[in-house]
């Protein structure tokens, strides 16, 4: 089975202090951040790698980004993708219905049985990209899958609804799936892997390359502003050494009657 | 005068959903501010009740029915709603970011060929164009989004931003009986998986210590559940930690997991991502130790600590079970 995963570079924000807006006010401040692959695409690729060890095939991961993006495919690549393959374009605040456009011009090009996504990135969260690409193509999709069981010509997956309760569905390939976190635990990459991986070729095309040219590249939905949001009324802090802070907490509890 | 809102109204278990009561408030308000009118749209094999329902918000209300829509799918949802917008031209089709819209959204945005914004947190009519924000990295950040002139602009609204006003309205109901001739044999739907029930019901709790990713490994919960039980209390948790096999999938809080409203939650290394808070926002106490000051956790928190949860939690158990005995 031919499979194909689309993963992004997203900066790691989750314990990232205080971010700054830069002063186009449209983007964030990059320096001092560090930046990883976004958590769904990992759970992602190592389905996709999972396939493949039990079905044969191959495996590519596509990205769309500048060159730094690169040590993603990397660790695509350490963890059992064949080929990277980086289409260099700025997608920083990109209306998702270009990146997909992009996108599927490349997949199109490519064997495949199987596409697959994460559900959402960790920094925009539109969860648009997969199944705008799966409608371009012409192929069924579903989001939000919470299992996947492949098989030749089809695949067996349940995806995640509200509070709780999945739904199943077999759909026949060549299909396009986004996957949501928890369908699997993402194996170890060591750093040796990841030196083995920095000697394989990354294939890099440009837009133009795949006959995208700038007028079919405009952008429908555009970023104007990045603001704070407001603090809203916030916690009351208890502050102090651990140990006078936590008996403060433990007072506070009391008082609330909590025990 | 600016043409029509469209309104989706998701319905799940023989009832509305409540985020379409949430979003038909957002698009009455933004009708009448733009003095055009609301639409309300529901699809279903028997939708009668449902449109009977949103007519209050709606100023016409489109009961679509075909006997093969049983389930919300999203396949023949989409055939259906590109032909009503392709037919009345709405200038807004707003609809709940749920499960649903991630299957039916992005793709009727590029059949359409018009512009999508999803998970929006706010929508807001400034001289005629419409303005989106939403919420982005980790909630730590809001954008605001314009679009390129169109004739429609298709939108998803976050769950629980928009507040429920009660609608006072009669809308028209025009019901239309949907020629269905797909069959959409590629995508087989097989029915509802229901979450497996194990022994807690994390529901039921007066107190709730609830840990997220910072726990670092299953090893460290038995700390969290001392914690607990002294407090009288059982342990929840945020998604990731049931994604790493930490903890089992009843004892989650959020939007994929349960609704909870204890007398005290308490969170650890929880970063207060919408899709928890939604779970547990009507806790009467909630108390967040973090060591990451900026976590949206603290802005919903009454009290808070900025620390390690690991230095805090052995002297925090201890400090209530000395007060207990006094």
């Amino acid at each position: 089975m031919d499979i194909i995963a689309c993963i992004k570079r997203v900066p790691d924000t989750s314990e990232a202090d205080a971010i700054k807006i830069d002063s186009s006010q449209r983007d964030i401040e990059k320096s001092g951040l560090a930046f990883k692959i976004n958590d769904w695409d990992e759970y992602a690729l190592e389905a996709a790698v999972q396939i493949k060890e039990k079905l044969g095939g191959t495996l590519t991961a596509v990205t769309v980004g500048s060159q730094e993006w690169n040590d993603i495919l990397r660790r695509a690549l350490a963890m059992g993708a064949d080929t990277g393959i980086r289409i260099d374009h700025d997608v920083a605040s990109e209306d998702p219905h270009i990146v997909a456009l992009i996108l599927k011009t490349v997949i199109q090009r490519l064997p495949y049985d199987l596409v697959l996504f994460g559900a959402q990135s960790e920094d925009f969260g539109s969860g648009q990209l997969g199944a705008m690409v799966a409608e371009m193509l012409g192929i069924p999709h579903a989001t939000l899958a919470v299992s996947l069981e492949a098989r030749e010509n089809k695949v067996h997956i349940s995806r995640e609804l509200e509070a709780g309760t999945l739904e199943s569905y077999t759909i026949e390939l060549p299909a396009l799936l986004t996957i949501h976190t928890g369908i699997n635990q993402p194996r170890y990459i060591s750093l040796g892997g990841i030196k083995r991986a920095m000697r394989k070729e990354l294939q890099v095309m440009s837009p133009n390359d795949l006959g995208l040219s700038v007028d079919m590249l405009i952008p429908m939905v555009k970023l104007e502003r990045l603001e704070l949001p407001s603090k809203g009324k916030g916690a009351e802090l208890i502050t102090g050494a651990p140990e006078e802070a936590a008996e403060q907490m433990a007072k506070t509890l009391k008082e609330a009657g909590i025990f | 005068m600016m043409s029509s809102i469209f309104v989706m109204a998701e319905h799940r278990n023989q009832a509305l959903a409540d985020i379409s009561l949430q979003t038909l408030s957002k698009g009455r308000q933004l009708a009448d501010q733009a003095q055009t009118e609301l639409l309300a749209v529901v699809i279903g094999k028997d939708t009668t009740a449902y449109a009977e329902q949103v007519a209050k918000w709606a100023d016409r209300v489109i009961a679509v029915k075909n006997d093969r829509l049983e389930e919300p799918l999203a396949e023949p949802y989409q055939k259906i709603l590109a032909l009503l917008i392709k037919e009345r031209k709405p200038k807004i089709v707003l609809m709940g970011h749920t499960s649903l819209a991630m299957d039916l959204a992005p793709p009727l945005s590029v059949e359409l060929e018009v512009p999508l914004a999803t998970d929006c947190t706010d929508i807001s009519l400034q001289n005629g164009d419409v303005i989106v924000t939403r919420s982005i990295h980790n909630g730590k950040l809001n954008a605001a989004y314009s679009f390129a002139p169109c004739e429609t602009v298709i939108i998803t609204g976050r769950v629980g931003e928009f507040p429920i006003e009660e609608g006072n309205r009669h809308g028209q109901i025009e019901e239309i009986d949907f020629p269905l001739e797909e069959e959409f044999n590629y995508k087989k739907f097989e029915g509802y998986v229901a979450q497996e029930v194990g022994g807690v019901d994390i529901t039921q709790a007066e107190v709730l210590v609830s840990v997220g990713r910072g726990i670092k490994e299953k090893e460290n919960i038995e700390m969290v559940q001392k914690l607990a039980e002294v407090l009288g209390g059982e342990v929840s948790c945020s998604r990731p930690v049931v994604d790493y096999g930490w903890l089992p999938s009843e004892r989650q809080v959020g939007l994929s997991g349960k609704t909870v409203k204890p007398k005290l939650y308490l969170a650890l290394a929880i970063s207060g991502a919408f899709q928890h808070v939604v779970g547990m926002k009507s806790a009467k106490m909630t108390v967040a130790i973090n060591k990451d000051a900026g976590a949206p956790i603290f802005k919903v928190a009454n009290f808070g600590i900025v620390d390690d949860l690991f230095k805090i939690v052995p002297i925090l158990t201890r400090k209530i079970a000395e007060l207990k005995d006094d």
